[in-house]
């Protein structure tokens, strides 16, 4: 399976060394919705679910923006 | 383009298309409004003073080296000597253990979006050695130290308004200030006596020394070169003696001055008998005054039979052994010379003092007590320590200085000391010499020592409380800092700008520290100053007023001062020798009028600047009068002082003045003012007496003077544009404004200050018209067109922060033990997903009204395997709690400095469309305050000729009692501007009687084909019939004022009351009623509203029914009856008094069959019998409550509840008892405590 199989490392690998054991890693990643945020220090979208720690893939910035809604937002026009 | 770089000269045009490019295009270079920075300077200035670069000592340098070595001794008289090297301070960067961040900066933006605080982390190289061995060096960290934005360990230092741009800045971002768990944090500019100046002080609470004290003194606040001062005071005692007070860890001490003198010098009593009164053939002999109480000074000091410098020296050590801290190996002889050191004139040497220094104050000491003879004697005035001339400034920086040099020396005084004893009580066979205590001593020692230097100042700045064991020399411990509120613009830059007197003045009863003195001229502005409990207190800087950081070189003027005829022999007689004095240094002596020519030497060199006279010296000459002020040449070259820049008539460049010699010159106001012969200088513009928000009030000089204080304060309470990078703010409360525009009528430093840049207004076409009836009283007419065209419309951000750890500061739990998110395998519930997404918090952009959840979080364990789960399955909403609608502007996610921690903080914005409604408050810019009482409908506001409607309709009446003709100048200034085009010159003091402004404007108006009086032939709306006056319209700049009816209104009919007493209770927040008080309950007393007066005072407030028995008249005694059969839920009603019921078994000879009445019982299961006359009345709760409480102190109240008691209204009626005959006045009904029954 290529699961098994070796992969490169990747740039932003440092990421893995998060929280729990690398066994509970696969359990973690499957927990909670995927959500969108936005960094506030170089605008880059990225996805992190509940457990992640909250950091910037590419640049390690600490805030996270929330994206806006897609919903439909509307309100009475008065 | 422009090879020159960024333009900075500014007119008082529009400049739009400059503007515009300056917006798009941020400057690379520099900023174009350097006024504005030049405002913020001093606290930046000050602050890079602690750490200057360029190999300059810095303040915290000068500190180590007067703090010096420390001294310890082991069991075994080993002795440790340790001193602390130096201090670094590091700029703001992510901690090691952050493996992720690619940038090392943390930037201040980004501090105030994660409620941060931005610091550097501070490093300190001690140095210890052992007995004489080798001095070894260690470095340890003392913890973040808050740090000064764009200070220069700031890494927004230097950066162009472009980069700035780029940092989420502002493009004229000012720095000053530091930022403390997000929050800007500013400290106070402090006003404190002027340094290195004896001060003539009468004060009668200096006769509560001791016996034959006087009020008169001498205080020297002497400020060392690390900028920590030390105050001496020369008390002046009835027999002609002189002692010397200072305080040292806030404990009083007086020592004979003569013991100091002694001290200080080899010398004897004849010396000081010159010293103080002067040669054999002086005038100063004839002074029978001075010469007795010499005498009496030097007789009486002959019972300490101290003589040499040694003996005194050693007499003096031996006192102040104790309260000196000196280690046990130091002999007397030193610790005199410590405290020599280390208190007396520490200006003129704490370091290493040489014995020139010494005599240095041996020779100001003397001066300063002929001072204080010459003020005993009436020769010379006092001081007064309120007015400027006398005061200087402590800057923030400084501030900050004192206490990190103040907790240094802690450290290694007392820290250290006690850390070493704890560690020779555990390890007791240990030695200074011991391999053990090398290696423990850096760590393990300095560890336990409380050495985290950075929390002490981090908390000095959220708190603003100074924690300190001397007091600083400061006579305040608090309200050191304030936040730097970005309500607007204006309110901002005038916190930088304010500088307070101290809060022990603001509970002084008296108001002589609050008077506007005329040595304030120039240097304090006269008209920015708040009114109420802090008015004269918190005063605001002219806005040229610069404040000096650091000294400047005065290293020539002792040369020159002796070159120029100064010489060292003196006479007491001020007609014979005034003193020549730098910096609280006597460098000699002169006659009165070689003092004159001094001085204006000097003065001329300091102007060409060629003799090496720095422009910046202060070169005050008090020139000798009949009783004045002390004579002499008092010359500063020292940082803290104000300085304000005028013209010098002979080569008309510019000049620089400082307050103390500003009373003593003649400097003319304007051109025309100038005294031939006499006037030295001329103001620049009159207008420089101002502060920045006094010159933004237009025609200001055609105002009624208190009108421009009001504007003052308005105009920091305007809801303007309060910053360009809203989008990277987190301030917990924010207002804006929309539609902001440029006034038409503005002065120069509008431009100058870049006021543009956040504007704070709106220009309305204003009528001044009695319409309607709805601009009564200060109300104004909104057209409803104008505001549906946007007019006034305002938005207020909260940002909320919510954090699922415990407390910050408490670093206990490390462990995650809540999450954000729904708890995994719940069902969650609609009404929580309508304002939530999937990871439990809020959308943006959504809007949320009372009772909606903000976020969800659950609480989570760690499993076996480390893992996070929730076990519970219940999800926890935090909720939107004020009634007032919002959108959802931002949501923040926050993150760890090391950035592995999960989600524990996040930081959402809300927005509040705010637009004006009925109840807000506007003013123009003179103190014409107002509220919206309608929003006229276009159709039915007046018009003129030419088809204009006011946006702004207010009453005449607003005028003739509060004298604004300011604001009829701007209504026509801004009319003819906006026909013209033209942006409107508002600066004041530019008309005079022959050039009116009227006249100016109203020709203006002419050429615009408009009356010239800027009146108008108007027609109502509603009947289209023209007026039959004409009516005054014209263009005036009107403020959104931030007290709005939304934040404000209160009503109620029942809520929530006190619980002793049943009335509603107090606060808007909490729901709460507004007071119908004393003054209220007369009025409706006097208009006989009996019925309204019952329904406030009883009905909605602490109405309460209760019983009461009529017989006995109590409340207390009343009892439900309980029936044994019955229930608990069948509700009572009998109610029986237990007083007067008598218990059953308790009655002798008890016949059930005889008693008369219902037997009844009680919840003890007792019988009783009787009671029952009880009824219910309605009396307030509060009346109950006085009855348990005067119960309870064994006073028994009695209502008396018979028809017969109560009063009888009517005619007196005349009843004839039998046999007796009674006064009339006996036959006045009783009054008092009677209940008539409901």
């Amino acid at each position: 399976m290529s699961r098994e199989a070796y992969q490169v490392p990747s740039t932003s690998g440092g990421a893995y060394t998060g929280s729990g054991a690398p066994g509970a890693r696969d359990l973690s990643l499957s927990e909670g919705p995927l959500m969108q945020y936005i960094c506030s220090d170089c605008a880059v979208k990225m996805s992190l679910r509940k457990n992640d720690p909250i950091r910037c893939k590419e640049c390690g910035g600490r805030v996270l923006y929330k994206e806006r809604t897609k919903r439909m937002v509307q309100f009475e026009a008065r | 383009m422009a090879p020159k770089g960024t333009d900075t000269t500014w007119d008082h045009e529009f400049n739009l298309l400059r503007r515009q490019d300056l917006f798009r295009n941020p400057p690379t270079d520099h900023t174009a409004y350097p006024a504005l920075q030049a405002a913020v300077d001093p606290h930046i200035q000050s602050f890079n003073a602690l750490f200057p670069e360029g190999g300059r000592k810095g303040l915290i340098d000068h500190g180590l080296a007067e703090i010096g070595t420390k001294t310890y001794l082991d069991p075994e008289k080993n002795r440790l000597t340790v001193r602390c090297k130096n201090v670094m301070l590091q700029k703001s960067q992510v901690p090691p253990s952050n493996k992720f961040a690619k940038n090392r900066e943390i930037l201040p933006a980004e501090c105030r979006e994660r409620h941060a605080t931005y610091r550097g982390k501070l490093m300190a190289t001690f140095e210890y050695r052992i007995n004489s061995g080798d001095p070894v060096e260690f470095v340890r960290e003392l913890g973040q130290l808050p740090i000064m934005v764009k200070s220069n360990r700031c890494h927004l230092q230097n950066n162009s308004p472009a980069l700035l741009v780029k940092r989420k800045e502002e493009s004229e971002e000012l720095g000053g200030y530091f930022i403390v768990n997000g929050i800007e944090k500013i400290i106070r500019l402090l006003l404190v006596n002027r340094r290195n100046f004896p001060l003539a002080i009468n004060r009668p609470s200096f006769t509560n020394r001791g016996p034959s004290y006087t009020p008169y003194g001498i205080i020297l606040r002497s400020v060392r070169p690390d900028e920590t001062s030390q105050t001496n005071v020369l008390h002046y005692l009835n027999d002609g003696n002189v002692t010397f007070r200072f305080s040292w860890r806030k404990n009083e001490y007086l020592v004979p001055v003569m013991m100091i003198l002694k001290a200080l010098v080899e010398t004897n009593d004849r010396e000081i008998f010159e010293g103080l009164v002067g040669p054999p053939n002086s005038k100063g002999i004839e002074n029978t005054f001075l010469t007795d109480r010499v005498e009496l000074l030097l007789r009486t000091y002959k019972v300490y039979g101290l003589y040499s410098k040694t003996q005194t020296r050693a007499y003096l050590g031996e006192k102040f052994r104790i309260v000196m801290g000196v280690p046990d190996t130091m002999s007397n002889y030193e610790v005199g010379t410590e405290f020599l050191r280390k208190i007396v004139l520490v200006h003129l040497g704490c370091v290493n003092v040489t014995e020139e220094q010494d005599t240095d104050k041996f020779k100001m000491l003397l001066f300063m007590m002929r001072k204080l003879y010459a003020l005993a004697a009436g020769d010379c005035a006092v001081d007064n320590p309120d007015a400027v001339q006398n005061q200087e400034i402590l800057l923030g920086g400084f501030l900050y200085a004192q206490i990190l040099k103040e907790r240094m020396d802690d450290l290694l005084s007392y820290n250290l000391k006690e850390a070493l004893r704890d560690y020779f009580f555990r390890n007791n066979t240990t030695t200074f010499i011991s391999e053990q205590f090398a290696k423990d001593f850096p760590i393990k020692i300095f560890r336990r020592t409380n050495e985290n230097l950075g929390n002490t100042l981090e908390y000095f700045l959220s708190t603003g409380n100074l924690v300190s064991a001397s007091g600083l020399d400061l006579q305040q411990t608090s309200g050191f800092t304030v936040v730097a509120e970005k309500l607007n613009f204006l309110r901002f830059i005038s916190h930088f700008r304010a500088v307070h007197r101290g809060s022990f003045f603001a509970q002084l009863k008296t108001t002589t520290v609050r008077k506007l003195l005329p040595e304030s001229w120039g240097f304090l502005c006269p008209v920015h100053t708040p009114d109420g409990s802090p008015c004269g207190l918190l005063n605001h800087l002219a806005h040229k007023c610069k404040i000096m950081t650091q000294p400047v070189d005065a290293t020539q003027i002792p040369r020159l001062a002796v070159e120029l005829g100064a010489v060292d022999i003196s006479s007491a007689a001020t007609d014979e020798s005034v003193v020549v004095m730098l910096d609280g240094k006597i460098i000699g002596w002169c006659t009165p009028a070689e003092s004159q020519k001094l001085a204006e030497t000097f003065r001329h060199w300091k102007v060409q600047g060629n003799q090496g006279v720095p422009k910046e010296l202060e070169i005050g000459l008090v020139p000798p009068s009949n009783g004045g002020s002390y004579p002499g040449i008092y010359m500063s070259s020292s940082a803290s002082r104000m300085v304000r820049p005028v013209k010098y008539l002979p080569t008309s460049t510019e000049d620089y003045v400082g307050p103390l010699e500003q009373p003593y010159m003649s400097i003319a106001c304007t051109e025309p003012e100038v005294v031939p012969g006499e006037s030295s200088h001329v103001e620049f513009d009159p207008t420089h007496i101002l502060s920045i928000l006094a010159n933004m009030t237009p025609f200001s000089d055609f105002n009624q003077s208190p009108r421009n204080m009001y504007q003052c304060q308005m105009g920091k309470q305007t809801m303007g544009t309060p910053a360009t990078a809203l989008r990277h703010r987190t301030d917990n409360k924010m207002y804006r404004l929309q539609t902001g525009q440029t006034p038409i009528v503005r002065s120069p430093l509008h431009n100058a200050y870049g006021f543009d840049n956040f504007p704070n207004g709106m220009n309305a076409v204003v009528a001044v018209i009695s319409y309607t009836g709805y601009d009564m009283d200060d109300a104004m007419i909104i057209n409803k067109s104008a505001h549906e065209r946007g007019f006034g419309w305002g938005t207020i951000y909260k940002t909320k922060k919510i954090s699922l750890k415990d407390d910050a500061r408490t670093k206990a739990t490390k462990n995650v033990q809540k999450m954000f998110g729904f708890a995994p395998g719940a069902p969650i519930k609609a009404a929580a997903r309508a304002t939530l997404d999937d990871d439990g918090l809020p959308h943006v952009g959504t809007k949320i009204t009372e009772g909606d959840t903000l976020c969800a979080w659950h609480t989570v364990s760690a499993d076996y395997s480390g893992q996070l789960i929730n076990r519970d399955g219940i999800t926890h909403f935090e909720k939107y709690k004020e009634s007032e609608e919002c959108w959802v502007d931002e949501v923040r996610v926050i993150g760890s400095e090391n950035g592995n921690e999960v989600a524990q903080t996040i930081s959402i914005k809300l927005r509040i469309p705010r637009q004006p409604i009925i109840g807000d408050k506007f003013s123009s810019r003179h103190g014409q305050k107002g509220v919206c009482s309608q929003k006229w409908p276009a159709t039915d506001m007046p018009f003129s000729e030419s088809g204009i409607q006011p946006d702004v309709i207010i009453n005449p009446h607003a005028f003739p009692s509060r004298m604004t003709i300011g604001m009829f100048v701007e209504s026509l200034a801004g009319k003819a501007g906006s026909l013209h085009g033209l942006a409107q010159d508002s600066t004041p003091f530019r008309f005079d009687e022959e050039n009116t402004a009227g006249d100016y404007f109203g020709h203006q108006l002419m050429k615009a084909g408009y009356n010239y009086h800027g009146n108008e032939p108007m027609y109502s709306g509603i009947t289209g019939e023209e007026f039959n006056c004409d009516i005054y319209i014209g263009v005036v700049y009107y403020q959104r004022l931030r007290h709005m009816v939304n934040d404000k209104y209160q009503v109620r009919t029942t809520g929530p009351v006190v619980p002793t007493t049943g009335q509603p209770i107090k606060g808007r927040k909490k729901g709460g009623g507004i007071r119908v008080g004393e003054m209220e309950r007369d009025a409706l007393l006097a208009h006989g509203t009996a019925f309204l007066l019952q329904d406030r005072l009883l009905n909605c407030s602490d109405y309460s029914r209760s019983w009461i028995c009529r017989s006995c008249g109590s409340f207390l005694s009343v009892q439900p009856t309980v029936s044994p059969f019955i229930g608990k839920r069948k509700a009572v009603t009998a109610v029986r008094c237990r007083n007067c019921a008598k218990r059953l078994d308790q009655i002798e000879d008890l016949d059930l069959m005889k008693v008369d009445g219902e037997i009844w019982e009680d919840g003890q299961g007792q019988q009783w019998i009787g009671g029952d006359d009880t009824t219910t009345v309605v009396v307030p709760g509060a009346l109950k409550f006085l009855d348990v409480e005067l119960a309870a102190m064994g006073v028994k109240l009695k209502y008396r509840l018979d028809p017969k008691d109560a009063v009888r209204r009517g005619p007196l009626r005349h009843k004839q008892l039998d046999g007796v005959r009674m006064e009339k006045s006996a036959l006045a009904p009783m009054s008092g405590g009677m209940i008539t029954v409901a």
